[in-house]
């Protein structure tokens, strides 16, 4: 199924993904309507800045098992198995965030929401835009996105194993679902060192 | 195959649900002590607020589970595989799963006996703590812990008076700093709360027909209540495995796939012993995560699917009035033994943040206010790898994944 890609190396920083997806999530469904509603409509999608100053799109991988959904306390995180999508209940949430200590990507926000929960503060988090996708329409994020940082199409396996790795290592996990003995954070970690040294030898390395 | 499941709470649920996704056919007997249908254990707190519906915290099981409620088992004969209950049954079992979760830890004072003294583990406790509030119009919470917490705002919500009795210095004090500590204790008593510290409870005192209607305190101090509520802690339930061949520490030891010493004989959630992953021991983390995830390891191995859980990790969400704490790993270690600590605290912004490091690992945090990212330092310390950056990086409000992992989706 095709899914929202990030590749983080291509963002510019430039937040349109925040601004559509915020758009895609108000009652008016149009930006410059959408900034005079109330509550405010807020994104699902965040663009923060990593470890040496560039952007990074941050967004709900909707893992498998998805950690957020075992720590729920009122059950109200369930996956949309024909979607591929984890989901949030706003009439069980409780708002209790105990969400935010099991995402290991930190996509999770708790307020009033034009979209789910205007008059109570909520958990509110990506939907993959399934009320877009109902339409035939892409999420609002991948639309806008202009440098290739958020795409959608099929995401490819290995990009795939390495978001649900995150989540297992929190979950627990299958044996043949592992990629070798080694356990999964280590080997992100590696991967990790090899990039920080890519950006040292570009100068932008560790100062 | 027939799986054998004791206790009703979410490790034996979860359990179910991977048994019965991995084995449509198989037979799934699940015993049962309460009387109420699988509900959502932290939730009883909210019932006692009052803001949601008993309804709310139903657990559906998933079909063709036999549901045995009201009895509970006494003897475990694992050379036999059969289980014997209070009520006379013998169970046979192929697979058996040990989930009989923790029961509330007594106290020492004298007269516990008396009515509308309680402990709040189960629904009916909270339903009877319910009944007592109507002619109720303070009241007593003994310990500083997760549960007393929400106990204490349970009863303030309710309208109530109510003291908090903490025999360590400040609130929460196996989970938090004395810094943390403190901004809960302050944000309590704004809010109109009592808390008083380094005391505990000698003695409750009857009001003549049997209801108790105050407490001494170990320094003499005498407190009126018309309801008061134990929350010191949980011990593991394992007194019926004496003598049944499955060996118990504190709790009932398992290996990584929730195996016990004995045969064909699993355990998980807050009756298990397990490793804990920041503290590198043994430890039992009685808390709704963990239990769930080792229920759905255990219940996968039991079909014979072989599953693995790294270790678990303390932690605790909580929201007093406006403000949110987040805890995770040995945020207190023991001093002098080589844990570095850094910490940031923002008065203006009502932000705190505690970082705890061995080595290069980082094995605890606490985060007050802005908890939004916690779980990515959760992530981080149960990795139990080098923190990869910078550790003053890991002090900023939002710790991106993108500073830590390269991910490429
Ligand atoms: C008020 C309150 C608030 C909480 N808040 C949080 C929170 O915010 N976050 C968090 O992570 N955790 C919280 N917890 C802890 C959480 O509820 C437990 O960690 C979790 O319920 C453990 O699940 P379990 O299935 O292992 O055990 P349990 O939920 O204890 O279930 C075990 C079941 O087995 C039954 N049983 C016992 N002995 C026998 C026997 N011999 N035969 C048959 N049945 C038996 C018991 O009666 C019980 O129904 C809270 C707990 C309470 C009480």
């Amino acid at each position: 199924m095709r899914q929202v890609v990030v590749r983080p190396e291509r963002c510019v920083g430039c937040m349109q993904c925040m601004a559509a997806c915020a758009a895609a999530h108000s009652q008016s469904g149009a930006l410059a309507a959408a900034i005079r509603e109330y509550p405010l409509p807020g994104p699902r999608v965040h663009v923060g800045s990593g470890r040496y100053g560039e952007g990074f799109p941050n967004r709900c991988r909707h893992c498998d098992p998805a950690p957020c959904m075992t720590a729920c306390l009122p059950g109200a995180i369930y996956r949309d198995g024909n979607w591929d999508t984890v989901l949030i209940d706003p009439s069980r949430c409780i708002n209790c965030a105990s969400c935010a200590m099991a995402c290991p990507f930190g996509v999770i926000r708790y307020h009033r929401d034009p979209w789910v929960s205007p008059g109570r503060a909520v958990a509110v988090k990506c939907d993959n835009c399934l009320h877009r996708r109902a339409k035939g329409l892409i999420p609002a994020c991948a639309e806008v996105c202009k440098s290739g940082a958020l795409t959608f199409q099929e995401p490819d396996r290995a990009m795939k194993r390495r978001t649900d790795e995150i989540s297992r290592r929190t979950s627990g996990y299958v044996d043949q679902e592992r990629s070798g003995e080694e356990a999964p954070g280590f080997m992100l970690l590696r991967q990790l060192k090899k990039r920080s040294g890519q950006l040292a030898e570009s100068g932008r390395g560790p100062r | 195959m027939r799986h054998l499941i004791l206790g009703s709470g979410i490790a034996g649920l979860q359990a179910a649900r991977a048994i019965r996704s991995a084995q449509p056919e198989a037979a799934i007997t699940m015993l049962g002590r309460e009387p109420d249908p699988l509900y959502a254990r932290p939730m009883i707190s909210h019932l006692l607020e009052g803001s949601v519906q008993p309804s709310q915290l139903e657990l559906g099981l998933p079909p063709e589970v036999r549901l045995i409620s009201q009895d509970e088992a006494v003897a475990v004969d694992a050379a036999d595989k059969t289980v014997a209950t209070q009520q006379g049954r013998k169970l046979a079992y192929d697979r058996l799963l040990i989930a009989t979760g923790a029961d509330p830890r007594g106290i020492g004072a004298q007269n516990t006996d008396l009515e509308n003294i309680h402990f709040m583990r189960t629904k009916v406790q909270v339903r009877d703590m319910l009944e007592a509030l109507p002619g109720s119009r303070r009241a007593l919470v003994l310990g500083g812990g997760l549960v007393g917490f929400k106990a204490a705002y349970g009863f303030l919500r309710q309208g109530l008076e109510v003291t908090m009795l903490i025999r360590s210095e400040y609130p929460l004090s196996q989970q938090v700093d004395p810094i943390t500590g403190g901004l809960v204790r302050a944000k309590l008593q704004e809010n109109g709360l009592d808390v008083l510290v380094g005391r505990d409870v000698a003695r409750f005192e009857e009001d003549g027909s049997g209801r108790v209607r105050g407490a001494e305190l170990t320094d003499g101090t005498v407190l009126d209540c018309d309801v008061a509520v134990v929350g010191k802690g949980v011990l593991p339930v394992t007194g019926f495995l004496q003598g049944s061949g499955v060996d118990v520490d504190l709790g009932v030891l398992v290996d990584e796939e929730m195996r016990t010493s004995a045969r064909d004989v699993f355990a998980a959630g807050d009756v298990a012993e397990h490793f804990d992953l920041a503290r590198d021991e043994r430890w039992v983390n009685a808390i709704w995560p963990e239990a769930a995830d080792q229920g759905r390891i255990a219940g996968l191995n039991m079909t014979g699917v072989p599953a693995r859980y790294p270790g678990s990790l303390s932690r605790n969400t909580i929201r007093i009035f406006d403000l949110d704490l987040t805890t995770c790993g040995l945020v207190n270690p023991p001093a002098d033994s080589g844990y570095e600590i850094l910490r940031e605290e923002d008065p203006g912004r009502g932000t705190y943040r505690r970082l705890v490091f061995l080595g290069d690992r980082l094995v605890g945090a606490a985060c007050v206010n802005r908890i939004e990212h916690a779980g990515v330092l959760r992530s981080l310390i149960g990795s139990r790898t080098p923190v990869p950056c910078p550790r003053e990086d890991l002090l900023r409000e939002s710790v991106h994944p993108g500073g830590l992992f390269p991910f490429s989706r």
